[in-house]
């Protein structure tokens, strides 16, 4: 039985998707490895510069077939986070991939075509992450290094470095991106879009979080920690949303059912006036006059405020 | 009296100062010609995105007979998503701002569930752009969630037929639309141009 009604879902498992970025020496790896079992997938052959009493298990590769075949065998079991460190060099190992394995990466003279080879790199790119999150429920922490660029008015930006649509679209899935920079001398990570640098926050995740200094006492566990604050912030909002779209839904379900009954000035202003009186829910009231307005229409009638209802316009009805 | 104001016009105000270098006479004569609702014919990438907007709502509306099988990857996964939706839906609300009343009207590309969806079409690809954040300061969000006061999110779908970036705002992340249009009255002002804008944009 796969399906569940809202008021028996349970989002205490629930999955996240994060993107870390920020200059290099900032610890956006050891900050990435503070989610909840975490396992590094080092592209970047970075792990020797996280600090030994923070090193997590890390998968060492050289080719991305080695890295498919770690992330289907038995062992990933134990991990609920994948750390992909970083993007970019991840992008980086796809191209060779791609180039390596796809007829088509090749033209007729034997150089690479690099149109076909993005093609595949991001297909890949988008199938990884979905199976790390939606077939293997897992949580996935891109990190990416920024580079600095200057925007026509010469003011700095900073930018995910990386190639390819992929650092548009690692975006879309994402529930939370943060930059991390020093702020006062204090580690911090935003999550709210600047003019300098973008980010994305959701589910109460948003604004600058100081980074706790990591000293003997204290363990790794700012990213565990902001999962658990947005888990714990969907739970409660479970109620209101799940009431909302009910009622948005049952609305809707009517205004259908009102609106393919319309079929002349008098049921299209029995219909308006129904719609008026229904209870409505988050935008149900609009899309409900434009589901009118697209039947009256059909019928050559409109309405008009000064007659107070529908009437026939350009000789219609 | 009421005076309409689109996102469409603040935003070829905005690109007066936004345009690349070079380009701030074209970004001006194009202002001038918006603020004088002087009727113009889309160039070639304006049209291009009106192409792949039909041929959108043509597959979200179950119709697979697309006229711009090119962009087909593009449009299928645009579609997806406004599946169910009202499309082009006309919305507009009054706002009273410093004694004026303003019609701050617009054409919603897609509504469902309390999200607004907008359609970008790209002629360049993808993979050449960094596109995140593009429309941080866009005055699109911000007007049409004064539009729509229940809509909670809007997403900005942006293809260039072949890959989809999605951007999201939320109303709560989003500047109210009066921080946008009191400094367009006042830029405006100082321009000579709000006789024009009284002239042009006045509605019953």
């Amino acid at each position: 039985m796969a399906i569940v009604r809202p008021e028996n879902m349970d989002f205490t498992k629930q999955t996240f998707s994060a993107i870390i970025y920020g200059s290099p020496g900032m610890g956006k790896t050891t900050l990435a490895l503070s989610a909840p079992s975490p396992i590094l997938i080092d592209f970047d052959h970075g792990v020797s510069r996280v600090s030994a009493k923070h090193r997590v298990p890390t998968i060492m590769c050289s080719t991305y077939e080695e890295v498919l075949a770690d992330v289907d065998s038995p062992d990933m079991k134990e991990f609920e986070t994948i750390v992909i460190d970083t993007g970019g060099s991840f992008v980086s190992f796809l191209k060779d991939w791609a180039t390596r394995t796809k007829k088509d990466a090749k033209t007729q003279k034997g150089t690479v075509n690099t149109l076909k080879v993005y093609g595949h790199v991001k297909t890949e790119f988008a199938a990884f992450t979905e199976k790390i999150t939606k077939v293997m429920n897992k949580n996935v922490i891109y990190v990416f290094h920024s580079q600095e660029q200057a925007d026509k008015d010469g003011n700095t930006v900073q930018r995910l470095m990386c190639e390819g649509a992929a650092r548009n679209t690692v975006w879309n899935g994402c529930d939370f991106g943060g930059y991390l920079q020093m702020v006062n001398n204090q580690r911090t990570i935003c999550f709210t879009p600047t003019d300098e640098f973008f980010a994305k926050g959701t589910h109460g995740i948003n604004g600058n979080r100081p980074i706790p200094t990591l000293d003997g006492a204290r363990p790794n566990d700012f990213m565990t920690r902001l999962f658990e604050e947005a888990r714990q912030s969907i739970i409660s909002e479970k109620a209101e949303s799940e009431k909302l779209m009910a009622q948005y839904e049952d609305t809707m379900d009517m205004v259908r059912t009102c609106v393919e009954n319309v079929v002349d000035i008098e049921t299209a202003n029995m219909a308006v006036e129904s719609i008026q009186n229904f209870e409505h829910a988050l935008t149900s009231r609009t899309e409900s006059l434009a589901l009118l307005k697209a039947k009256t229409d059909s019928l050559g009638i409109k309405y008009s405020k000064a007659a107070g209802g529908y009437i026939a316009k350009d000789g219609g009805q | 009296m009421r005076l309409k104001i689109t996102k469409t016009l603040l935003e070829s105000w905005a690109y007066t100062f936004n345009c690349a270098e070079g380009y701030e006479d074209e970004a001006y004569a194009d202002f001038l010609s918006t603020l004088n609702r002087e009727p113009s014919e889309p160039n070639e990438a304006m049209q291009n995105g009106l192409d792949f907007e039909d041929d959108v709502y043509r597959v979200a509306r179950c119709d697979p007979n697309i006229r711009n099988p090119k962009w087909e990857s593009g449009i299928e996964q645009v579609a997806r998503i406004i599946r169910g939706a009202q499309i082009q839906v006309p919305a507009g609300r009054e706002l009273e701002l410093d004694g004026v009343t303003y019609w701050v009207y617009g054409i919603l590309d897609a509504l469902k569930a309390g999200v607004i969806y907008d359609v970008k079409f790209l002629t360049k690809s993808m993979g050449g752009v960094d596109l995140y954040g593009k429309y941080l300061h866009c005055s699109q969000h911000p007007a049409y969630f004064y539009i729509v006061p229940e809509a909670r999110e809007f997403q900005y779908l942006v293809s260039d037929g072949d890959s989809l970036y999605i951007e999201t705002y939320r109303r709560e992340d989003t500047p109210h639309i009066c921080e946008i249009i009191r400094p367009f009255i006042e830029s405006i002002t100082e321009q000579g141009l709000l006789d024009v804008y009284r002239e042009k944009w006045a509605v019953p």
